[in-house]
């Protein structure tokens, strides 16, 4: 520790670049090389760059803590590296010169962060080695994952909003890559749009929630704009950001009508959070941006479990919490937060009740679960938010990956990729694979909120602080002295927010139970399935007759427990699932985590986030609501035991005949993707069809075509004159060059009148060996009967008169020739003549 | 002695004929003679000329760079007339019409 600390100084910690890359270097090496190199190179070098990056990521860590330590108990340390200086930009309302460098910085924050990544990045690699065995693309497949590590390390350990960014669009980027790696199917390139699509909406959120932190901090790093952040709160209207009249201008004239008597405005602070936010509901799958997330299911099982649920979708959580002294200045955004966070929660699990794909129902769980995040951050509980971040990466990564080596058995039995993830082709699985049952439903009691599990302790924190802290605006008082008034969260919302969770964690237990019981419980269904499939294929495939490897014709072989390198995360992963909890046990006072980030949050929760009643009175209330959440668990669970263990399905059946129009809507997902085809696309390709019409109508036809048509007739014409002959062509040009001397030849007589306030010159037009003559006073005699070489003539005429000028030219042949012009202005009728001559 | 005017209408009548020549005749190496012709009409007149400025010498130092550049005009147009024969066994300027629309 000595030594690193000697090696890497606090301000130059190198040890962060090359945690960054690492990967980078894989992706590299199997992207160039990959096709080359086999599938154990490939695999040894993406195993070994994810290993190597999480002991370097381990090693920083427990660095940092020790520095944490050194620097006393609640200081925020941060040990930061700048790769180099990138560039500056001067801006903000006080032209700030802002220094936006390539800097990575590691905080307790991000710490966690850093370790998530890289150490379950480690495990779904492992496990990917053995699932993706058989893919042709191997090595593209390694090449795209490391670089999604790189470019999530670069967001999470970027010191500035730019380079968060790089990191947001790397991500963004790879997620697409991965969602359509088997682009060869069109539904799976069309998901990958679709989540490119939709992020993109959310990211020109991100871009403006920056644009305003600059204006209006003055910095894009976190340490400037935490010192600045109170600007944005400027209470001056100039300072403020103009809704209508947009940009704060004032309508005139014709438009005096849209004119509001007060302009709308609302603080900067707002203005930022929520533009901040629709970047987080793009890349975290929220109301409204959520749809891309259950169809980016189309990419390969781990991915699902890395990208989809273990860390991208939590780097709008992870936003948030970064720059939570932004957001609690706004107790309008922060509640906006909450609600998207709670309806999103609610809104997913009514989906996922009845999914019939398994990775469907992970999908909407993991949509569900990240409202929830929402709610916690949007509540002012940064800690529980980010601690549910924390357990959900376990738990989800540990579902997805057991989810995928179900699917990984079924498939080599089904041989078709939909059936094979169809909950109802499965069953009583855990006789055959019971690594993957075990895991499984632990991890399955870790999200439905079992006591003592870590989603219990995540989920009842955040429901705990929704009951208990609704935001408040930190300079309520002050400003109310000032006669300024601000926005206050009404006192419902909170225990709304409290039922509308708790409703949602009813249901993910339900829904979690149903695919854990229609999964591993009762008789396995996939047997005519899979005879029939095999049948079917030994129809066209003779030589199957010769291997009587498996031993028998008829059925096909029994699911199978997936290899080591696939079960062994998901032990890793369900340890965490069951016991991650305790780091942060709020309920039995035993928190690591909390105090471990508390120096991020501190300043953010005292300034803004009130507790209804004093620490004392809610410190009460702390194990009745959890009542609430333990409930949640037990009806849910109980539900779904009923359902499908006891009544073997029955009363689900029952229930869906007799609510045949509400179960189809649920089926559909309550068809929102068809509302965005019908109104967003549907703009969109009226507006893109008209664009189209005047491109072919007007810039192809009338610009375009009828250019080239003139063209055309003019080569027509021309055409004719090219015969080819070469004597006509000979005898075209001796007729040009006697042009040329007969233009030569001739005298030319031009002149032009130039008037300078009142006066007049006459210029002539000058040619080779002219000489001139000049009729200067209109008596239409020559001036002088010999030719000159004055070429200049001024003249002065009187107001309002005229005067007839003459010239005379002579050219070296002795060729005459003669011009006159007109000088000066007649007087206007009836105008008179002022002045003097 | 000779008046210039003498000598200015002996350039012109050369001139002329080797314009006539260039104009009139069907195979390209006569076309090419009248080309030297009306050249050397040109030099005429330049050395002429030179006489009304009998101080300076550019009317003959043109004249040289004119011989000059005729020699290597020639050597490019007969090599082109070779080249021109062999692609069609004949030196027929009616012939040269590739590039005929």
């Amino acid at each position: 520790m000595h030594l690193l600390a000697s090696l890497f100084p606090n301000d130059r910690f190198g040890l962060l670049g090359l945690i960054i890359a690492l990967p980078l270097l894989g992706a590299i090496v199997n992207g160039i090389w990959g096709r080359r190199l086999g599938r154990q190179a490939v695999t040894a070098m993406a195993l070994t760059v994810m290993g190597l990056a999480f002991s370097a990521a381990l090693v920083t860590f427990l660095h940092l803590r020790e520095v944490a330590h050194e620097a006393g108990h609640g200081s925020h340390v941060r040990l930061a590296w700048t790769a180099w200086e990138w560039f500056h930009t001067a801006g903000g309302r006080s032209a700030h010169n802002i220094p936006i460098d390539l800097r990575f910085s590691v905080d307790q924050l991000s710490g966690i962060m850093m370790l998530v990544i890289t150490g379950i990045g480690f495990l779904i690699h492992l496990y990917s080695s053995s699932y993706m065995a058989d893919d042709a693309s191997f090595s593209r497949f390694f090449a795209y994952l490391n670089l999604f590590v790189t470019s999530m390390l670069i967001l999470v350990l970027g010191d500035n909003l730019v380079v968060l960014f790089i990191g947001w669009e790397g991500v963004g980027l790879c997620s697409y890559l991965l969602i359509g790696f088997w682009f060869g199917k069109l539904e799976n390139a069309a998901a990958g749009r679709k989540a490119f699509i939709a992020n993109r909406i959310g990211d020109f959120g991100l871009i403006i929630g920056m644009f305003l932190i600059a204006q209006y901090t003055g910095a894009l790093d976190w340490d400037g704009i935490a010192r600045n952040a109170q600007q944005l709160l400027a209470p001056s209207a100039a300072a403020r950001v103009h809704l209508w009249p947009v940009g704060g201008g004032v309508y005139q004239g014709f438009w005096s009508f849209l004119q509001p008597a007060h302009p709308l405005t609302i603080s900067a602070a707002t203005a930022a959070s929520l533009a901040l936010f629709l970047g987080c509901t793009g890349k975290s799958a929220q109301l409204p941006l959520y749809v891309w997330l259950p169809d980016a299911m189309a990419g390969p099982t781990p991915v699902s479990a890395l990208i989809h649920a273990a860390t991208m979708v939590t780097a709008g959580v992870y936003l948030i919490c970064r720059l939570n002294f932004v957001f609690v200045l706004s107790p309008f955004a922060m509640t906006v937060i909450a609600v998207v966070g709670a309806l999103t929660a609610l809104f997913a699990a009514t989906i996922a009740l009845v999914q019939n794909d398994v990775k469907k129902v992970l999908a909407y769980s993991t949509v569900s679960q990240l409202g929830f995040m929402f709610l916690g951050v949007g509540v002012g509980a940064f800690t529980a938010g980010f601690f549910h971040v924390f357990t959900h990466a376990f738990f989800k990564a540990c579902l997805f990956l057991g989810a995928g080596s179900v699917i990984h058995s079924m498939h080599a039995h089904i041989h078709d990729d939909v059936a094979s993830q169809d909950m109802r082709n499965m069953g009583g699985l855990k006789k055959y694979m019971p690594v993957t049952f075990a895991t499984f439903a632990v991890s399955t009691l870790a999200i439905i909120g079992t006591p003592l599990t870590s989603g219990f302790f995540s989920k009842d924190e955040i429901l705990f602080k929704a009951f208990t802290s609704p935001a408040v605006h930190p300079f309520a008082e002050k400003l109310a002295q000032r006669g300024l008034g601000v926005w206050k969260q009404p006192t419902w919302i909170g225990p709304t927010l409290y039922v509308i969770g708790v409703i949602a964690a009813t249901m993910t237990a339900f829904y979690m139970c149903r695919a854990l019981f229609l999964t591993f419980f009762g008789e396995f269904k996939g047997w005519e399935i899979g005879e029939a499939k095999h049948d079917h294929a030994h129809g066209h495939d003779d030589h199957g007759h010769g291997h009587d490897d498996h031993g028998h014709h008829g059925p096909a072989p029994a699911p199978h427990e997936s290899p080591w390198q696939m079960t062994l995360p998901l032990v890793v992963l369900a340890f965490g699932a069951l016991f991650g909890g305790w780091l942060n046990a709020a309920p039995f006072h035993f928190e690591p985590l909390g105090e471990w980030l508390e120096p991020v949050f501190e300043r953010s929760v005292k300034l803004g986030v009130e507790v209804v009643g004093g620490e004392e009175h809610a410190h009460h209330l702390m194990w009745p609501l959890a009542g609430g959440g333990i409930a949640a668990f037990a009806v849910g669970s109980a539900i779904a035991y009923w359902m499908y263990i006891a009544q073997k399905g029955e009363p689900a059946k029952k229930i869906a005949e007799s609510n045949k129009a509400l179960h189809q809507l649920l089926l559909d997902k309550w068809r929102v993707d068809e509302f965005y085809g019908a109104t967003v696309l549907g703009v969109t390709e009226a507006t893109a069809e008209t664009c189209a019409a005047v491109d072919q109508g007007i810039v192809d036809g009338l610009l375009a075509r009828a250019t080239a048509a003139t063209v055309a007739a003019g080569g027509f014409v021309l055409r004719a004159m090219h015969t080819g002959l070469f004597h006509v062509q000979g005898a075209a040009m001796v007729l040009g060059i006697a042009g040329f001397g007969w233009f030569f030849i001739a005298p030319h007589a031009d002149v032009a009148v130039n008037e300078l306030s009142g006066t007049y010159t006459v210029q002539a037009a000058p040619g080779i060996g002219y000489a001139y003559r000049w009729d200067a006073d209109g008596d239409g005699k020559f001036d002088s009967d010999r030719f000159g070489d004055q070429r200049v003539l001024a003249v002065s005429v009187e107001q309002g008169k005229t005067k007839q000028v003459r010239l005379e030219v002579k050219n070296v042949f002795g060729l005459t020739g003669t011009t006159s012009v007109t000088v000066g202005t007649e007087a206007k009728k009836g105008a008179t003549v002022v002045g003097l001559r | 002695m000779i008046p210039v005017e003498h000598y200015i209408a002996l350039s012109a009548v050369l001139f002329v004929i080797g314009a006539i020549g260039f104009l009139v005749r069907r195979n390209i190496v006569l076309m090419l003679l009248g080309i030297e012709i009306m050249l050397n009409a040109v030099n005429l007149a330049l050395v002429a000329f030179n006489r009304m400025r009998p101080e300076a010498h550019t009317g003959q130092m043109l004249s040289f760079f004119l011989i000059a550049a005729e020699a290597a005009e020639l050597s490019i147009g007969l090599a082109l007339i070779l080249a021109f024969y062999r692609l069609k066994k004949t030196v027929r300027i009616d012939d040269a019409n590739l590039l005929r629309h």
